[in-house]
């Protein structure tokens, strides 16, 4: 049991544990804590609290609720009522029947079938569509490991090349693990980072020899950023903010020596 | 270093880029509803989820908050889009309660008490009952978390919820709660510390 400590000290030590806490404040509180047993117990019951809270199931969004309210932003549908919105929605006109034969492709057999028949899709429309299936599955990675050590041989044993996997959780990056994808007729080795609760995909699609600086872009409901260097071309996916997204890019440039 | 043309990585890579030309619709509003509020979608249910107490009326608040997002969407003036859409999903969630008059609404406590932490010095709670080794925590199940945070009082319950399941910063917290950020924080330490308390005991 741990002796009780002050409520300022507490509210410190959770700003403290969640990164919140001012910048000049930091090191002094780091020289308390490490100091201060009682303070130490209190922090490790702080993160095994947050991590237990972390550690919960999500609530998926399925394919036909995610359909449901994309429906909504229809402008014909505003006058809809729900009822009317689940049974019968929008297909009219042959550009909807389109995207009606794609939803059924996308819900019987996943999303690399949107490239089946006469339009493929762009392949930011692929990543966008990757990436939310791949927030569906049971985990978004198909290696489990915050090691980079694990996961770079992992897909250069499947796919004999592998994007660079830096480390970056001190900058609020954890790696979760990595997957294959297939966009198109392209496999490619994807990253698979965390910040605070979500998920970012790093697509690495290999062979490019251009060098190209981060462009912003959104596609599929997700912000996206776009670029190359050390031999592939980078597409990022993430339901994050553009400017969250952009700061996460900087950082794996930075670390993997492209930034510039 | 050269800027990559525009689509560059769709050229080079031989897919076609016609399906892009605007494949739903061209109305700004359901352009901005599309990228303002179905990315968080995620986000939404979990928050409605806690606040609602079960996991059955997510999708009903959610979808609720949704239409009331495509109303005021007119409204959004940048800035955090997830902070945006929860704020409306707090809201609904709150409505829908009312209208449930569900038992989730009961508070433990009142809103004074939950914010009256600092004359004490130090919480009332941490010298009555003594918090658990962080060991005991670890070992809850799921269940017995799912039941901890659906027995925080609600005030507390959604700073945590905002902040452990839906990774919000303080600042933003703060802007979905229209609190000040000190309110926030302690209201987080609090929430977190009877949160253990909890586990704690329904371990032993």
């Amino acid at each position: 049991m741990s002796a009780p400590i002050g409520e300022d000290d507490l509210i410190a030590l959770n700003a403290f544990v969640d990164g919140e806490l001012d910048d000049n404040a930091v090191a002094e509180f780091e020289a308390r804590l490490a100091a201060d047993p009682a303070l130490q117990a209190a922090r490790d019951q702080i993160l095994a609290t947050r991590q237990a809270v972390h550690d919960l199931p999500r609530p998926t969004v399925s394919a036909d609720f995610l359909h449901r309210i994309e429906a909504l932003g229809e402008p014909r549908a505003e006058a809809a009522t729900t009822s009317q919105l689940r049974r019968r929605p929008w297909w009219e006109g042959w550009r909807n029947i389109a995207a009606a034969v794609l939803l059924t492709a996308f819900a019987a057999s996943g999303a690399t079938y949107f490239v089946v028949g006469p339009h493929a899709a762009a392949i930011e429309q692929l990543a966008a569509a990757d990436h939310r299936r791949s927030l569906l599955a049971q985990t978004p990675v198909d290696v489990l490991s915050s090691d980079r050590h694990t996961v770079k041989p992992w897909l250069d044993a499947r796919l004999g090349v592998s994007p660079p996997a830096p480390d970056l959780a001190a900058q609020g990056y954890p790696l979760l693990g990595g997957r294959v994808d297939v966009l198109g007729q392209i496999t490619a080795p994807t990253l698979v980072y965390r910040h605070n609760e979500h998920t970012i995909s790093v697509f690495a699609l290999p062979g490019s020899t251009a060098a190209a600086r981060p462009k912003a872009l959104a596609s599929g409901g997700y912000n996206m950023v776009e670029w190359s260097g050390v031999g592939f071309d980078f597409i990022a996916v993430s339901d994050l903010e553009p400017d969250e997204l952009a700061a996460f890019v900087a950082s794996y440039r930075s670390a993997t020596g492209i930034s510039g | 270093m050269q800027n990559a043309p525009d689509g560059a990585l769709t050229q080079r890579w031989g897919v076609s880029r016609r399906r892009t030309r605007k494949p739903v619709n061209q109305d700004p509003t359901a352009k901005l509803f599309h990228q303002v509020v179905v990315p968080h979608l995620g986000d939404a249910l979990a928050l409605a989820r806690w606040l609602a107490g079960n996991p059955n009326d997510a999708e009903d608040i959610v979808q609720e908050a949704a239409m009331r997002a495509l109303k005021a969407i007119a409204g959004y003036q940048g800035g955090s889009a997830r902070a945006w859409l929860l704020a409306i999903v707090r809201n609904t969630a709150f409505t829908w309660l009312a209208r449930q008059r569900s038992s989730a609404l009961v508070m433990v406590g009142d809103l004074a008490d939950i914010d009256d932490i600092s004359q004490s010095g130090s919480p009332a709670s941490a010298q009555a009952q003594p918090t658990p080794e962080s060991e005991l925590i670890r070992r809850a199940d799921q269940q017995a978390v799912a039941a901890a945070i659906a027995r925080l009082a609600l005030p507390l319950r959604e700073v945590v919820v905002l902040r452990d399941v839906n990774g919000l910063s303080y600042k933003e917290i703060a802007e979905v709660l229209k609190l000040p950020n000190g309110t926030v924080m302690s209201r987080l330490a609090r929430g977190r510390e009877q949160l253990a308390i909890l586990l704690g005991r329904a371990d032993r």
